[in-house]
C-alpha cells in the first residue's frame, strides 16, 4: 500500500505541471496558517468606527513614494508616525519622558503622577503607553498676587515628508482639581482658579493652532459636587467621554452640571486633513473647527512642529490659599499618512496586504471543505445508484438531473439570502449543489465495473454487497475522487467570491472577494488598482494551481492519456 | 430502437423533467420566508384595520390560499405551463411583460459572446495544434487555464478600470447613452398619407441618427461582451485542442498523411469532423446556461438584462421573478440537452440510439 503509494508520488512529481501546482498550494498553504506570522495588521476590526485602523483612509501603498512621477509615483505623499512615544504617561524630559516645559513661575510645579484615566476604554479604543500621568500644580500662598499664569508642555518633532498627512489621531484626557468655594443652587463645588486648557500643534515661528477649540475657564471642579451622584446626560457616573471643545463642566443646553470626573477626548473624530489647497483658500469656513490646524499647518515642505498643552491658571484672588491641580494623561499624537505599507490600506484604514493574506486562509479553507464535501456526496449517490440500480438509481438520477438544469448561482444566491451569510453557511450550500457531475462520472464508472468477472466472481463466493462495494469497486473509482477533489475547489473558490462580490460575506471574515465588494461597491474605488488588482490575482492563481494538479493526476492516473503525446 | 422512437423517449423524459422542476420551485418557494399579501398591498397604506384584513382576505381567496396543498401545485403547474409567472411585487407588471423587455439584451450580450468565444476558442485550438509541443502551445495552455479560472466580475473590473476610468474609450454602465432618456435617436419613420383611395406609407432611413443608434448601443455592449468573451474563450480552446489530440491519434489521419495531404488540409477535413462532435454538443449545452452567467457581469455594468434583473428581484426577494426565472432557465438547459443529443446523432451516424 504504501509502496503503490510513493510510486504515485514519485510519478506526480515527475509532472511539470503537478510540480508547479503542488509548489504554488504549499505556498497559499503556508501563506494561510502563517497570515499572523508575516503581518502584525488585523484584516479587519471589531469597532464599526474603526478608530484602531492603523491608516488612512483608501491610502496607496507606500513605494509609490519613490516611484517616479511618469510610472504612477506620488511624491507628495506621507507615511504614519508616532509623534508621541508613551501617551499613556507624559513625562518631562527632566524625568526621562520625552515632554518640554516652558513656563516663568515659581508658583507651578510639574510632576509626574501614578494617577491614570481609570476607566475601561469602550471596544475598539486603544489606550497607548503606560500608566500614570502629568500633574501641573499652581499654588500660592494667602497675601501674595496671581494673575494668569500660563504652562506649556510640548514636543517638538520633524515632518520629513512633502505632503500633509492623511489624518491625525490626536488624543488627550484631562482632571482638574482644586481647592473650591461652594456657590449656586443647586450647590456645587466652584473652582477658586479657573483653568483654560489649549491643546495646539505648533508651527517653526511660535504659532499655535488649537486642535479642538479651546477649553474656556474650567471653573468648576470636576470631582463629584455635592448633591449630584449621576450623570443628567447618560445616566451614569463616569468619564465624560466628549469632544474636547465640549468639555465645558457646566452644560449650557440643559442647564445641568455633567458629573464625572475626566474629560475626555478619547472619542473625539478624528480631524481630517486631506482637501488642503480648497480648505486653504478659505480656513475660516472649515466646519466645525473655525481654526482647523491641518490645512495650515501641514504645508508641502518638510519642517518642524510642535505638539502640546497650554494651560492658563485665571487667578483672580489675592487673599487665600489656593491651589489647583491639572492632571494630565493619554497625551499622544499619531500621524496618519497617505501611503501605507505594501499595499495601501482600505477606505477604513485597514492594511491591504493583511486582508489579502487572511483572505488566503479563507479561500483555502471554504475550497477544500468544500471539495471534500462535495465528492463525498458525489461519491455515494454515484456507488448507490450505479451499485444497486433500478428504482434507487432512477431516484437518484432523477433528483441529479433536476438540480443540473436549475440555476446554480441563482438558486446558490436565494438560499444564502434566506440562511443568512456565514462560512459554514457557504460550505454546506456549495457543497450541496456541487456534487452532481462527480456523481454522474462515479455512477458510469460503476455502471461498468459491475459487469466485471472480479465481482461476479466476489458474488459467488458469497461476499456481501458492503463488502463489494467497499473491497472491489471504490478502489476503481477512487483515481475519479483524486481527481475530483484536486478540480472542484477552483469553483468553489470563485463561486465565494462571486457571492462576496455581491454582498453576501461572512461579517466575520475577509475574504478575496469581500475585499473587491468592500473597494468597488463600499467605497467606490475601482480607480485604487493596488486595491482591486492583487484579489483577482490571486484567486485565479489558486485556481489555476488546484487546476493544474488535476490535470496531473488525470495523467498520471489514466495512463491512456500519456500515450497521445 | 430508431431515432423516432429515441426522440419520443426524450421528449417524454424532458417533459417529465420539466414536471419535476415545477414542483421543486413550488417546494422551495413554499417554504420561502415572508407573506406575498404583505409584499404586494401598499406596506405604509392608510386604511383602516377591517379594511386592511378585508384587502387581505381577498388577496388570499384570489390567489387560493385557503386551498388544499395539492390544488394549489396543480394550479401551479397549470400557471406555469400557461407561461402565466403572475405579477412582479416591486414593479407591479406581469412578469411576462417585464421579461420581453429584458430578454433581447440578455439574448444578444451572452448569445453574442457565446458565439465569438466559440469562433475564436475553435480557431485558436486548431492553430496552436499545429505547433503542438512547442513553447506557444504550452503558453496557450496555461494562458486558457488562467482565463478560465478567472473570476468574471473581476475581469469585468479590470476592464472598466482600464478602457472607463484609464483610457475612457467605453461607457460604463447601462446599455444605452443617459442623455438618451430625454429623447432617443430615431432611426427610421414610417409616414402614412391618405388619399380618398389609397393609403400609401413613406419608409425614411435617418442615417445618422441610425448610426448613432446602433454605435450607442454597440459602445455599450462591447465591454461586457468582451469579458464574457475573455472569460470563456480559454474553455474552448482547451476542449478544441483536446478532442483535435484525441483525433489526430487516429489511424486515419496516418492514412491521410499517408497519401499526401498537407497538414492544413488533414487537420480542417478529416481531425476536425470528428472533433467537432463534443465542440458542438458543448456548444449547445452552453446555450441552456445562458442565463445563469448573465448575473454577474450584468451586476458589473449594470446591464438592464435578465441578470441584473434577477439580481433586483434576490434583492428584494421578489418571488414571482425568482420562479419565472428559474423555471425559464431550467426549460433552456433542457431543451438544450435535447438539442445536443439530436445534433450528436445528427452529426455522427454511427451513434446507435437506444
Amino acid at each position: 500500500m504504501l509502496r503503490r503509494f510513493l510510486g504515485f508520488l514519485r510519478s506526480l512529481l515527475r509532472n511539470g505541471k503537478s510540480i508547479v501546482g503542488l509548489i504554488l498550494i504549499s505556498a497559499f498553504l503556508v501563506v494561510a496558517f502563517g497570515a499572523s506570522l508575516f503581518t502584525p495588521y488585523t484584516p479587519i476590526g471589531e469597532d464599526p468606527l474603526d478608530r484602531l485602523a492603523p491608516a488612512g483612509s483608501n491610502v496607496p501603498p507606500a513605494w509609490l513614494r519613490s516611484l517616479p512621477t511618469w510610472l504612477g509615483g506620488d511624491p507628495a505623499l506621507s507615511e504614519n508616525m508616532v509623534i508621541v512615544q508613551n501617551p499613556g504617561s507624559p513625562r518631562l524630559i527632566a524625568d526621562g519622558g520625552e515632554f518640554k516645559l516652558e513656563t516663568a513661575n515659581p508658583n507651578l510645579s510639574v510632576a509626574p503622577s501614578d494617577i491614570s484615566y481609570p476607566y475601561p476604554l469602550p471596544l475598539g479604543y486603544k489606550r497607548y503607553g503606560g500608566e500614570g500621568s502629568l500633574n501641573v500644580t499652581y499654588t500660592r500662598k494667602e497675601g501674595t498676587t496671581g494673575g494668569e499664569v500660563k504652562a506649556v508642555i510640548f514636543k517638538d518633532f520633524d515632518f520629513p515628508y512633502n505632503g500633509p498627512p492623511d489624518s491625525f489621531y490626536a488624543t488627550i484626557s484631562i482632571q482638574v482639581n482644586g481647592s473650591t468655594t461652594v456657590s449656586g443652587v443647586p450647590p456645587v463645588d466652584k473652582l477658586k482658579v479657573p483653568v483654560k486648557v489649549n491643546v495646539f500643534l505648533g508651527l517653526v515661528d511660535g504659532r499655535k493652532f488649537p486642535i479642538w477649540p479651546p477649553v474656556e475657564n474650567i471653573y468648576y471642579d470636576v470631582r463629584m459636587p455635592r448633591g449630584f451622584t449621576k450623570d443628567k446626560l447618560t445616566g451614569a457616573a463616569g468619564p465624560i467621554e466628549r469632544p474636547l471643545f465640549g468639555a465645558t463642566v457646566f452644560d449650557s443646553v440643559t442647564g445641568t452640571f455633567i458629573n464625572g470626573g475626566w474629560v475626555t477626548s478619547i472619542k473625539n473624530e478624528l480631524s481630517t486633513i486631506r482637501s488642503t489647497s480648497q480648505e486653504l483658500v478659505n480656513p475660516k469656513s472649515v466646519f466645525p473647527f473655525p481654526n482647523d490646524p491641518a490645512p495650515i499647518v501641514f504645508s508641502s515642505t518638510p519642517s518642524r512642529y510642535a505638539y502640546g498643552i497650554e494651560i492658563v491658571f485665571v487667578d483672580t484672588k489675592s487673599t487665600e490659599d489656593v491651589s489647583t491641580t491639572v492632571i494630565i494623561d493619554d497625551f499622544g499624537l499619531l500621524l496618519k499618512g497617505t501611503s501605507f505599507g505594501l499595499l495601501g490600506a482600505s477606505h477604513r484604514g485597514w492594511d491591504l496586504f493583511a486582508q489579502l493574506l487572511y483572505g488566503t486562509r479563507t479561500s483555502l479553507y471554504l475550497g477544500i471543505s468544500v471539495a471534500f464535501f462535495s465528492v463525498a456526496i458525489g461519491l455515494v449517490v454515484g456507488l448507490a445508484a450505479g451499485y444497486f440500480g433500478r428504482i434507487v438509481d432512477e431516484v437518484l438520477m432523477r433528483t441529479t438531473d433536476v438540480l443540473l438544469v436549475l440555476p446554480g448561482l441563482p438558486l446558490l444566491i436565494v438560499l444564502i439570502a434566506i440562511l443568512g451569510a456565514s462560512i459554514d453557511n457557504l460550505i454546506l450550500l456549495l457543497g450541496l449543489l456541487g456534487w452532481m457531475g462527480f456523481a454522474r462520472m462515479v455512477r458510469s464508472q460503476v455502471l461498468s465495473i459491475r459487469e466485471r468477472s472480479y465481482v461476479e466472481a466476489a458474488k459467488a463466493i458469497g461476499a456481501g454487497e458492503f463488502h463489494i462495494v467497499i473491497h472491489h469497486i471504490l478502489p476503481s473509482v477512487m483515481s475519479l475522487v483524486y481527481i475530483s477533489l484536486a478540480t472542484s475547489v477552483p469553483g468553489a473558490v470563485t463561486a465565494e467570491a462571486a457571492l462576496s462580490w455581491l454582498g453576501f460575506y461572512d461579517p466575520m471574515r475577509m475574504s478575496w472577494g469581500r475585499m473587491l465588494n468592500e473597494a468597488v461597491v463600499e467605497a467606490g474605488a475601482i480607480t485604487s488598482w493596488w486595491w482591486i488588482l492583487p484579489p483577482g490575482i490571486l484567486i485565479s492563481l489558486l485556481a489555476a494551481s488546484f487546476i493544474l494538479v488535476g490535470y496531473a493526476l488525470d495523467e498520471v492516473l489514466n495512463p491512456k492519456l500519456r500515450l497521445r503525446k | 430502437m430508431g431515432l423516432r422512437n429515441f426522440i419520443l423517449k426524450r421528449l417524454v423524459y424532458s417533459f417529465v423533467l420539466i414536471l419535476l422542476v415545477i414542483l421543486l420551485n413550488f417546494v422551495i418557494f413554499k417554504g420561502m420566508p415572508g407573506d406575498p399579501v404583505q409584499f404586494l398591498l401598499h406596506p405604509w397604506g392608510r386604511e383602516s384595520a377591517e379594511v386592511r384584513m378585508q384587502q387581505e382576505q381577498n388577496l388570499r381567496e384570489l390567489w387560493g390560499f385557503g386551498e388544499p396543498f395539492e390544488v394549489q401545485a396543480v394550479k401551479y403547474i397549470r400557471n406555469l405551463l400557461m407561461w402565466n409567472f403572475g405579477t412582479s411585487y416591486i414593479e407591479r407588471r406581469p412578469v411576462t411583460e417585464s421579461l420581453g423587455i429584458r430578454l433581447p439584451y440578455t439574448l444578444v450580450l451572452l448569445g453574442g459572446s457565446a458565439v465569438l468565444s466559440i469562433l475564436l476558442g475553435v480557431i485558436i485550438g486548431i492553430m496552436v495544434i499545429q505547433k503542438r509541443g512547442s513553447v506557444v502551445d504550452s503558453g496557450v495552455v496555461t494562458g486558457s487555464l488562467v482565463l478560465g479560472s478567472l473570476p468574471t466580475f473581476w475581469l469585468g473590473l479590470v476592464f472598466l478600470l482600464l478602457f472607463y476610468n484609464i483610457l475612457r474609450w467605453f461607457p460604463n454602465k447601462g446599455a444605452f447613452p443617459d442623455a438618451w432618456a430625454f429623447g432617443w435617436p430615431v432611426p427610421f419613420t414610417v409616414s402614412s398619407s391618405y388619399t380618398s383611395t389609397s393609403l400609401s406609407s413613406v419608409f425614411s432611413l435617418n442615417i445618422m441618427s441610425a448610426w448613432t443608434f446602433v454605435a450607442g448601443y454597440l459602445r455599450h455592449l462591447f465591454l461586457p461582451m468582451l469579458t464574457l468573451t475573455v472569460f470563456s474563450i480559454g474553455g474552448w480552446i482547451l476542449l478544441t485542442r483536446a478532442t483535435m489530440l484525441d483525433a489526430i491519434t487516429e489511424d486515419y489521419i496516418v492514412t491521410a498523411r499517408a497519401k499526401g495531404l498537407t497538414e492544413r488540409a488533414v487537420l480542417f477535413r478529416h481531425a476536425l469532423k470528428n472533433a467537432s462532435l463534443p465542440i458542438i454538443t458543448s456548444a449547445a449545452l452552453s446555450f441552456g446556461f445562458i442565463l445563469s452567467g448573465a448575473i454577474i457581469t450584468e451586476t458589473v455594468f449594470t446591464y438592464p438584462g435578465l441578470g441584473a434583473w434577477t439580481w433586483t428581484a434576490i434583492q428584494f426577494l421578489d418571488y414571482t421573478v425568482l420562479m419565472a426565472v428559474f423555471y425559464i432557465v431550467s426549460i433552456c438547459v433542457i431543451v438544450a440537452n435535447v438539442v445536443a443529443d439530436l445534433l450528436y446523432g445528427i452529426i455522427d451516424p454511427r451513434i446507435k440510439y437506444g
